[in-house]
Formats: C-alpha cells, sequence, structure tokens
C-alpha cells in the first residue's frame, strides 16, 4: 500500500478501524512509519489523529485492522506492552509530579529498588547524547515549560523506544525551545535510527522538521507525501479541505439553509456600513491572559456586530478555553479589555459582563454552566435572580413559572421541573443553559463548542437557536473546533493559533488552503 | 438501609452492655425514663437540645456553603465567655443584659471563626485545620480567663482560693421558662433555637441569598459564573456558623445546663455533637431539630443510667454508633453502586474490546 | 532543689511526654504526605493506649500490650480507610465520628473493667547516664523510647528514599499525575493511614504502659492534635515535626514542674503553645512551608 513501507519500517499500520458507537475515530487508516524518519501527523481536531495514537499505546483497542511492529504482527493490548516493545510518548500535557526531583519523576511508574545515583547518572547521560542537559537535582517546579520537555523527553528516551510519539510537543514551548527539540528529534533519528511520529498542527512546524507527511481527516488518510515533495499550502489544503469543499457541494445543490441568511446578512451588513460610527456589540481588544505565568492568550483582539455570527475557529488547545473563561467571568485578563455597545466592562466585579448584556454557553456546562445537584427550575433562573422575586426573598411560584415558560420554548424534556440536572440528558442539559442564556435577553452571545457530544437532533436545535439569536440583532461569537459547524453558522471567521488571531475572513474568502494557513499559525 | 443500620448500632450497644455485665433492657428503660419518662425529664432533655441546635443550624450555613468549619467547640467556649463577661461586667437591668450577652456572644463567636477566613484569605491556611487548631487555644483562652482574678475568676470569699470558674451570673441575664406546667420547664432559650433554626431555614430555602450560598456549596464556579462574590459569600458563612456557635455558648451559660457560670469545661462537647447533629441532618436545619432533641435524650437519659449499674459513657458510644449508622449506609450503597458500575463497564469494554472512556482521554 | 537538677527534672519528664507524640507524629506524618489530613490520630492513639493496659493486664506483658496497642491503632486506621477512601465519606467527618466513638468507647470500658497496672522495662545506660544535667533524663528511659532512634531514620528512609515512599509523596503532591504514570493513588493512601494506625497505636499505648502504667479516662486528652500540630509546626519535614514534638513535650513538662518550681506562670500558655505554634508557622513560613498540595482532597478516578 505505502510505497515507502519495506524494510526500513518500523511500524505499520493496516487498515485500522474505530468506531464509538455510531461516529467513525478511525476508518482503514493505512499508516507506514520508517526507521530513521520524522512522520508528520497532521489534522484538525476528531481527525483521528489520538484515537490513533492511543491504539498503538494500547489503551484502546481497535475494532479492525492489524499492527506490524518490525516485521511482525503484534496485539498491543495495554500500555505495558506497547512499552515492552517500545513505544514511547510524550503527552501533550505535562505528567510530571511538580514538587518532585527531576530524577524522581523520571524513574516515577517503575518498579524495584530505588538506586538514586544510577538514576541521576541516567539522567545525565540521556541528557548528554541527546543535548537535553538538566540537573536532576532539581525540582520540576522551579523548571521553564522548555525544561519540563526536556525533562519528558528523558523519562520516555531512557527506555531507549525504538517509536517516539510527540503529540503537540510546543504547544507551551517558546520558539527557540521549540527549535531545541526540534534539533533533538532530528539526532534521536539520524543517529540512532529511531522513528519519530510528530502529531501537530502547526504547519510551519510540520514542513521544517518532518521528512515525511501524512494528513488524516474524518478519520481517513487523506494525504501522504514526502514533505520535500508538498508545500504548506497544499497541507492546509489538505488538512480542511473535505469539509471546505463538501461546503462548496452542498451550496452548488442549494441545500446549504446558510445561503438564504447569508443574503439577509449581506443587506444587514450595508446598512451597517451606512452608520460606522455603531459601536461593535462586542469588541475584545488586546486581550491578554496568563494561566500559571504563561500566556495563553496574547493580544487578542476582535470585534462581532449585532446580528452577525462570527466564528472563532482553532484547533483545541490555541487559548479557547480561557478565553471562554475570561468571557464567563472566572478569569481576569492581565492586560487589555471587553467592550459591549461601545462601553468597557469592569471584568473585576462579579457578574459584571453578564449585567452588560453577555450570555454564554460555555465550553463545559458541568464545570461552570449548570448546577448538577440543583433542579431544573433552579439552574434556569440562577442567573437571574432578580426575576423570581425581590432584593432578597425568591418565589418558588415566580421560579417555576418561568422555568415552564422556558421549558416548552425551548423543548427541554425533563422529568420534571424539580428534577436534579443531573438526571437530564446531555442535550437537555444543553438546551436549558441556552434556555437561561437566551432569556435573559442579551446583546451578545457566546457559544463555546456548544454542540461538543450532542446528539444530532441537539445539534440541529443549537444550530437554529444560534441562527434565531442572530437574526433578531444579537451579536454571537461561536467558539468552535468543528469546521463544518463554522463554515455553516459564521459569516466570518477569525481563525485562533497559540493564544493569538492569525486572521479573519469573511466566510466567501474562507478557502480550504487560507484556513488551513491560519490554522497552522501562518500568515495567509 | 438506613433504619437497618441503626437496629445494627441499637444492637451492637446492647452487645457491649450485655457481655460488660449490664442489662440492656434495663439501660435502656433508664434512658427513656430520664429523659422522656417524666415531664422533669423532659426539660433536661430539651434543655441539652437546646445548644445542640444552635450550633447545628449554624454548622448548616457553613457547610451548604461548601466550607466545612469545625471548631465549634471553641467558638461556643468564646461565645460563652464573652456573654459571661457582658453579664458580670455591664451595669444594666436584666432583659437588656441578656440581649446584650447574646449580641456579644454571637460577635466574639463570629470573629473568632472569622479569624479562620482572614488566614485563609492571607496565606491560603486550610480553614478546617485552623478551625481545629483554634478550639484548642480557645480552651486555654477561657481556662486562663477563669484562672485570672482580673479576668473572669470568681471573686475571693474569705481566706480560700476562688475555684477556677467566674461569679454565677445575675438572674436577669439568665433564660428564663416561659409558662407554668407542672415540673415541665420551656426554657426561653429553646424559643430562641426554634426561631434561628426556622430563620436559618427560611433563609435557606426562600431567600436569594440561600439560593447563592447552595450553588457555591454545589458548584463554586456555577455560581462565580452567575456573579456570586464566592470568597466573601464564604467568608460570612463562616463567621455566621461561628456566631451561631457563640449564641450557643450564651445560651449554655444563662440556662442551668451551663450551671450560669463560665467553667473551664463548659463547652463540655455541645460545639462536636451540635456540629454531628447537623451532619446526620445532612445540613438541613428543620432536620436537624429531632436529631438534636435525639442526642439531647442521650445526655439526659446517661445520667440515669448510672444507676443501673452501667457506666454514663455508654450515651456516648451509642451515639458515635448511631452517627455511624446514619453516615456510612448511604456512602456504602453509592459505593457499592460506582464497583458495579466499573464492573459492567470493564465486562462490556472486554467483549466489545472497546474502551468507551479512553484511559487518557 | 539546685537548678541543675530542676532542668533535669524538666528534661527527663519533657523526653516522657515527647515520646508517645514522637511514634504518632511519624505516622500522621506519612499519613499527611500521602494526602490524607488524618484527624483520628486522636482515636488511635486513644484506642492503642486502652488496648495495651487491657492486654497487659491479662496477660501480663507490657510488651505485649505495646504490640496490641498498634494493632487497635491499626484496625481504627482500616476502618477510617474504609469510610473515608473507599465510601468517599469526607476524611474530616470520619475522623471526627471514630474520635468521638473511641473516646465512649474506651471511657465505658474503662468504667466497668480493672486492670492491673504493668510498665515496660527501664533500661539505663552506663556511662552515659552519669553525664551531667541530661543524662539520667536521656539515658535512663523505659526501653519503646530507644526506637525511636531506629524508627525516625527508618521513616525517613521510607518515605524519602524508597520506591512506596517516592509513589507516595506522587499521591499526595498530584494524584491525577500519579494515576496516569500507573500508581494506584487510593491504595498508597490506604497504607500510608495503615502506617499511622499502627504508629498512634504504639504511641498511645507506650503512654499508657510505658510511662503510667495504667489506663484512666480519655488518657490522651488531645494529644492526637498536638501531633497535628507538630506535623503543620514542622512543615511536613519529618526532622522539624519531630523538633515539633520536642519543643511541645517539653512545654508539657514546664507546665507540670511550674508550682514545683514556684513560678507563677499561667499553665494555660504552654497549653495552647502547640497550636499556637502551629499556627504562626502557616501564617508566617507560608511562602517557604510546603503543604503536600493535594492534602484533604480526596481521589476519584475519572472526576476533575
Amino acid at each position: 500500500m505505502d510505497p515507502a513501507g519495506g524494510a526500513a519500517s518500523a511500524l505499520q499500520l493496516l487498515g485500522i478501524t474505530k468506531s464509538y458507537g455510531s461516529v467513525v475515530a478511525c476508518d482503514a487508516v493505512d499508516l507506514a512509519i520508517n526507521k530513521g524518519e520524522i512522520h508528520g501527523l497532521l489534522g484538525e481536531n476528531g481527525a483521528g489523529k489520538s484515537t490513533l495514537m492511543k491504539i498503538l499505546l494500547g489503551l484502546v483497542h481497535r475494532d479492525a485492522g492489524s499492527i506490524v511492529y518490525g516485521g511482525k504482527p503484534v496485539e498491543i493490548n495495554t500500555p505495558q506492552v506497547a512499552a515492552a516493545l517500545g513505544l514511547g510518548m510524550v503527552h501533550q500535557h505535562f505528567s510530571l509530579i511538580e514538587p518532585l526531583r527531576v530524577w524522581e519523576n523520571v524513574i516515577l511508574g517503575d518498579v524495584g529498588r530505588i538506586d538514586r545515583l544510577a538514576a541521576c547518572r541516567q539522567v545525565e547521560e540521556v541528557g548528554l547524547r541527546y543535548g537535553l542537559p538538566i540537573n536532576p537535582m532539581a525540582r520540576v517546579e522551579q523548571l521553564s515549560a522548555g525544561e519540563r520537555q526536556r525533562v519528558e523527553l528523558i523519562k520516555c528516551l531512557r527506555r531507549d523506544p525504538a517509536v517516539l510519539i510527540l503529540d503537540e510537543p510546543t504547544s507551551v514551548l517558546t520558539q527557540a525551545e521549540s527549535a531545541e527539540l526540534f534539533s533533538v528529534l532530528r539526532r534521536v533519528v539520524q543517529e540512532e535510527n529511531r522513528a519519530v511520529i510528530l502529531i501537530s498542527h502547526k504547519l510551519a512546524e510540520i514542513t521544517a522538521a518532518t521528512d515525511r507527511v501524512t494528513v488524516l481527516s474524518k478519520g481517513r488518510v487523506v494525504f501522504q507525501s514526502a514533505t520535500g515533495d508538498t508545500t504548506a499550502t497544499e497541507l492546509a489544503r489538505q488538512m480542511v479541505g473535505r469539509e471546505v469543499s463538501l461546503r462548496a457541494e452542498a451550496a452548488a445543490l442549494g441545500v446549504l439553509p446558510v445561503e438564504q441568511y447569508r443574503v439577509e446578512l449581506a443587506s444587514a451588513e450595508q446598512v451597517e456600513s451606512a452608520s460606522p460610527d455603531r459601536p461593535a456589540a462586542l469588541r475584545l481588544r488586546e486581550l491578554e491572559v496568563d494561566v500559571g505565568g504563561v500566556a495563553v492568550v496574547k493580544r487578542l483582539s476582535l470585534d462581532v456586530r449585532a446580528g452577525e455570527i462570527v466564528g472563532l475557529y482553532g484547533v483545541e488547545g490555541n487559548g479557547q478555553s480561557t478565553l471562554g473563561d475570561v468571557l464567563s467571568g472566572l478569569v481576569q485578563p492581565t492586560s487589555g479589555s471587553i467592550e459591549l455597545g461601545g462601553v468597557p466592562v469592569e471584568l473585576n466585579r462579579p457578574g459584571a459582563l453578564q449585567r452588560a448584556g453577555l450570555g454564554i454557553v460555555p465550553e463545559d456546562r458541568h464545570r461552570c454552566g449548570v448546577v448538577l445537584d440543583m433542579s431544573v427550575a433552579e439552574n434556569l433562573s440562577l442567573k437571574a435572580l432578580g426575576d423570581i422575586g425581590g432584593r432578597h426573598l425568591l418565589s418558588r411560584r415566580k421560579m417555576h413559572a418561568v422555568a415552564r415558560r422556558l421549558v416548552a420554548e425551548f423543548n427541554i424534556v425533563a422529568p420534571s421541573l424539580d428534577a436534579p440536572v443531573r438526571s437530564v440528558s446531555g442535550g437537555n442539559q444543553q438546551r436549558l443553559v441556552v434556555a437561561r442564556e437566551l432569556s435573559a435577553n442579551p446583546t451578545v452571545l457566546v457559544a463555546a463548542q456548544p454542540t461538543r457530544g450532542l446528539d444530532v437532533a441537539a445539534i440541529e436545535d443549537m444550530y437554529l437557536r444560534l441562527r434565531e439569536a442572530a437574526s433578531s440583532g444579537v451579536a454571537v461569537l461561536l467558539i468552535s473546533t468543528e469546521l463544518e459547524e463554522v463554515m455553516e453558522l459564521c459569516s466570518r471567521v477569525a481563525v485562533i493559533s497559540s493564544g493569538r488571531i492569525t486572521g479573519v475572513l469573511s466566510i466567501v474568502e474562507a478557502t480550504a488552503e487560507r484556513l488551513g494557513m491560519l490554522v497552522g499559525g501562518m500568515a495567509a | 438501609m438506613s433504619a437497618l443500620a441503626v437496629v445494627v448500632a441499637m444492637a451492637l450497644s446492647a452487645l457491649l452492655i450485655a457481655t460488660t455485665g449490664g442489662s440492656p433492657l434495663d439501660s435502656l428503660n433508664a434512658i427513656i425514663q430520664g429523659s422522656v419518662g417524666s415531664p422533669a425529664a423532659w426539660t433536661t432533655t430539651l434543655l441539652n437540645a437546646t445548644p445542640l441546635l444552635v450550633v447545628a443550624a449554624g454548622a448548616c450555613i457553613s457547610s451548604r456553603s461548601g466550607i466545612f468549619n469545625i471548631g465549634q467547640e471553641g467558638q461556643v467556649l468564646i461565645g460563652a465567655m464573652a456573654a459571661t463577661a457582658v453579664s458580670l461586667r455591664l451595669a444594666l437591668v436584666g432583659p437588656a443584659l441578656l440581649v446584650l450577652g447574646m449580641f456579644a456572644a454571637a460577635v466574639a463567636g463570629g470573629v473568632w471563626a472569622s479569624l479562620s477566613a482572614v488566614m485563609h484569605r492571607l496565606r491560603g491556611v486550610n480553614i478546617v485545620v485552623s478551625t481545629l487548631l483554634m478550639t484548642f487555644v480557645a480552651q486555654q483562652l477561657i481556662s486562663y480567663a477563669v484562672n485570672t482574678p482580673w479576668l473572669l475568676q470568681a471573686t475571693r470569699i474569705g481566706s480560700t482560693a476562688p475555684p477556677p470558674e467566674s461569679n454565677q451570673i445575675p438572674v436577669g441575664a439568665q433564660l428564663g421558662s416561659i409558662g407554668h406546667y407542672p415540673q415541665l420547664q420551656l426554657n426561653l432559650g429553646l424559643f430562641l433555637a426554634l426561631v434561628l433554626t426556622v430563620v436559618v431555614a427560611v433563609a435557606m430555602a426562600r431567600t436569594r441569598w440561600g439560593f447563592e450560598l447552595k450553588m457555591m456549596g454545589l458548584n463554586p464556579l456555577t455560581a462565580q459564573h452567575a456573579g456570586v462574590r464566592v470568597s466573601r459569600l464564604g467568608a460570612v458563612a463562616l463567621g455566621l456558623s461561628g456566631a451561631f456557635a457563640g449564641i450557643a455558648g450564651a445560651v449554655l451559660i444563662a440556662s442551668p445546663v451551663g450551671n450560669f457560670r463560665l467553667q473551664p469545661g463548659v463547652s463540655s462537647n455541645f460545639g462536636w455533637d451540635g456540629l454531628l447533629v447537623a451532619l446526620v441532618a445532612r445540613n438541613r436545619p428543620i432536620v436537624a431539630v429531632p436529631f438534636a432533641v435525639l442526642f439531647g435524650i442521650l445526655r439526659s437519659g446517661g445520667n440515669f443510667v448510672a444507676a443501673t449499674g452501667v457506666p454514663s459513657f455508654l450515651v456516648d458510644v451509642v451515639k458515635g454508633l448511631l452517627v455511624l449508622a446514619f453516615v456510612a449506609p448511604p456512602a456504602l450503597a453509592d459505593m457499592l453502586q460506582r464497583r458495579a458500575a466499573t464492573a459492567k463497564a470493564a465486562r462490556s469494554a472486554s467483549t466489545r474490546s472497546a474502551d468507551l472512556e479512553g484511559v487518557a482521554a | 532543689m539546685s537548678v541543675a537538677g530542676d532542668v533535669s527534672t524538666i528534661l527527663a519528664s519533657g523526653v516522657r511526654l515527647t515520646g508517645p507524640l514522637a511514634f504518632a507524629a511519624c505516622g500522621e506524618y506519612i499519613a499527611e504526605r500521602a494526602g490524607t489530613m488524618n484527624i483520628s490520630v486522636e482515636a488511635m492513639m486513644l484506642g492503642g493506649a486502652f488496648a495495651s493496659v487491657a492486654t497487659a493486664s491479662a496477660t501480663g506483658s507490657a510488651t505485649i500490650g505495646l504490640v496490641v496497642g498498634a494493632a487497635v491503632g491499626f484496625a481504627v486506621a482500616v476502618l477510617h480507610g474504609t469510610l473515608a477512601h473507599r465510601a468517599e465519606i469526607n476524611t474530616f467527618v470520619v475522623g471526627l465520628v471514630l474520635n468521638s466513638l473511641v473516646l465512649g468507647l474506651t471511657s465505658y470500658l474503662i468504667a466497668v473493667s480493672r486492670f492491673d497496672s504493668h510498665q515496660v522495662s527501664l533500661v539505663s545506660i552506663p556511662l552515659l547516664r552519669d553525664i551531667p544535667m541530661v543524662g539520667r533524663a536521656l539515658f535512663v528511659e523505659r526501653w519503646p523510647v530507644y526506637l525511636l532512634l531506629v524508627l525516625v531514620p527508618l521513616t525517613w528512609w521510607l518515605v524519602e528514599r524508597s520506591r512506596w515512599g517516592l509513589e507516595l509523596r506522587a499521591v499526595g503532591e498530584n494524584p491525577r499525575a500519579a494515576d496516569v504514570t500507573g500508581i494506584r493513588v487510593n491504595v498508597r493512601r490506604r497504607q500510608a493511614l495503615m502506617w499511622c494506625g499502627l504508629l498512634g497505636g504504639f504511641g498511645g499505648a507506650y503512654l499508657a504502659v510505658g510511662e503510667v502504667g495504667s489506663f484512666n479516662q480519655n488518657m490522651t486528652a488531645g494529644r492526637g492534635y498536638i501531633v497535628i500540630a507538630a506535623v503543620i509546626f514542622g512543615a511536613w519535614r519529618l526532622g522539624r515535626t519531630m523538633l515539633g514534638c520536642v519543643l511541645f513535650g517539653l512545654a508539657d513538662a514546664m507546665r507540670l514542674a511550674l508550682p514545683a518550681l514556684g513560678v507563677t506562670l499561667n499553665g494555660q500558655f504552654l497549653i495552647a503553645v502547640p497550636y499556637v505554634l502551629a499556627l504562626l508557622a502557616m501564617l508566617v513560613f507560608a511562602t517557604q512551608y510546603r503543604e503536600p498540595k493535594a492534602l484533604g482532597q480526596p481521589f476519584e478516578r475519572g472526576s476533575s
């Protein structure tokens, strides 16, 4: 199947298929990783990259297909088997224990007696061999992100893996640290003939650091090439091409509901351009957010006008969640401002954003959207207690009246108004959140990953609500990792990468290539 | 299941009595006679239940907000000291003295608990730990006060050294009985406790503040998202629970249970037990009423058990077993349910060779 | 009495009062490093004290009493571990209930029982005991005290140098990461708690059959809480924890000696010393004090 497969291949995946219920995460994936190469694996969220890697590491069991390792078919049922075979992974989120010393972290998970001197020596040896200098006696909490990455690498490399998998390894690294990492990886493959799988969505990284590249989309291999024979633009197109071309097809067939809506919107924009003084309904200005000393959102500016749906699109882990926390009032930006209707919001006052007219459907509703152990009725009114009572007292009767109305209006299915939200399905929990946010008549609605984990009916419902909100004059900001969703709903797309907005495109300008380049952190 | 657990707890207690040579039936009879067998017995039971209920009502407030205050024993003492000081030092007429004493006790208990909130705010000191440690500091503070003549130690009569306790507080500052019934006295404190409990119950169930408190306890992030000042509300809840414990201390001093005077042991575990009452009532103030009476029954009945040749400490054992019987079964049931779910998931995962959760998901 | 005599007396009494604290503190230290804020150490000590006296009386051997005392502490730990780590009841709630239950039970049992007095033997070390002032205090002691010379380094080695201890610390600091690395978090925590039970029970037993020779109602009288204060004062370092135990033991000894010395200082201040010092330690040394980051937080797989 793969021309490059053969004697030199360290690992071959043949027809790997894995589905979760009706969702196909990996669809007959063929992949050959050669010794002595860095193999880039490119794809959006949900493209199947992580499922594939979990299968390789014995964390997930495949439905069909086979794995050939060192020329022999193997069964990888547990992480232990994977480790014994020589498959090692450096995870995206560090699994280090901060107050412990470097050498202690490195040997955590081994068995048998501890030999501190031997462990320290090994850390130093491995460090020396790969150019990963680290003091084995240092405590991890005193290390920089780059140094922590070194510890993770050493932890992995000292087990002498034949195949080393890195999942978005540069997401918390500076440019210099990233460059250093890639030079180490180069040495690993060139001098020791190991194989490296580099999972990334950053095009610059893939083109600069890999020997071959495979693009996954919707669980399928859509493109494979030697890195030298392709370009960033080509990769960008391949990465997001399917969705964009699908949209084009649908538009050609005239089945895209958004078309008609876009015409309306175009006229709305004309109205707006006629009054340029009118401020944007939501204006994010030079937002900077630090989480644990790391800049996660960097000088982010974005305008959303009344009546439009703007998508904030990007691969997960590029600062969207933190931005969502800022808009939920949970995190305060280090600098910058948020304006609603031209008026800056005092972000240090609890509930200020909400009072200024911002509604939000948070990314993780269980975390900060609902109180699972409170009733449906209580959850429906928890942000508008003033409406169901006076300054101090609350009226149960009024609360139930509000709840009854919203439950009917938004088709929320619940055993009763007094049933705890825990007992309601995910789709209905999400409807509840939307109902609550929209019932406050917001001027701005932020929907963060609003359809994640929902069934088809609930997704349809959500799309309808967002469109209705926009057409009634609400400014809607859709934060999403699903390009299809963004393409279907939005009139403009802002692309976020590494906490920065890399570009804002109107939907007509949003070609696969340009979107792909922006997602990959390159100008387009 | 809880009923079964209570039966088991009673059976274990009976077994304990039987193996140590007593008669379980006699003991049970003594407890019942001593606590609810006569109007006089009821009087003692309710007097004992009163401070327990006040402490429990306060504990409901802080626990509801997700903040665990376990220093009630110390806050009771501090409240008792404040009430005693006011009652002995100020020259006021009866009712004013009583009201002012209660008020001072509430403030003192509240401030004492709030110190923990301050330490948490300033230096991130764990609230459970600091409220616990502050209890022992309070105990020594009280002990010092009643051992120091220029503080609260009783005045010297003749040449004998005064005992380590305060003078009796004036009659005007004592809580009297309401109504006249043969042998039965309904102390004013009981009504105060019931009123406070109802107030807390209504505040929690019917007010905006109670709603926010509950929200904060169940999901602080959602509460913050909904505009609640979480740290301030938490500090208020902690302070209030301390204030209630302080009032309990004042009630103790002003009623026959506390002999109308400050003594080092005056709190006599009312703080700890009140916390346990709130615990078994699962932070519902109204439900705390019957449990406070139950604990009161054990306290008043305990004095009569000794007459049957069984040590009065029996009631402490019964109390501990009962608390376990109320707390453990639901948690154990949850645990079994979780295990069954995990086992089921593991089975289906192995048969379908699918792992829907994904270990590193 | 001479000054030297006074010092020697206070020192001797201080060492005796330190002993039970030090044993239990080694256990509490281990439990807290694994992330369990164990307030039932009071119940462990009290249960151990009672059981040791009862056993010593029944068998005639104070040494067997020590062993059984440790076993009873262990049993309390198993109960605590089951309720807190398996059934996931709040660990402080479990602690409060166990403390109250064990206090009631031992009070009841001592009231209906009569035990003979037994005490472990004194060991007097030749030559060293003749050192002026400190000789009698340090080198004429009940033999279990000398076990501390082994136990403290052993505890240190276990926590800081063994693989078990490494995993224990990982569990106390970051249970989620530890879980990903393949460590069974709640198993480690229960094991740590069981150590604490053994040592807490032994500490209580040593107090009873070691120092006093009998049991009285509420014999430990809050020593478990002093142990907790010592671990906090020690900023979760074993050496400083032991220093705390010695300091608190000496404060207690001072208090007992005050009347004999004719000093009219109020003893209450000395009793409050451990708690005040622990609170101050948390306030003053906040920047460098290193509480295990997951202390008192339950761990449940799959929750975030």
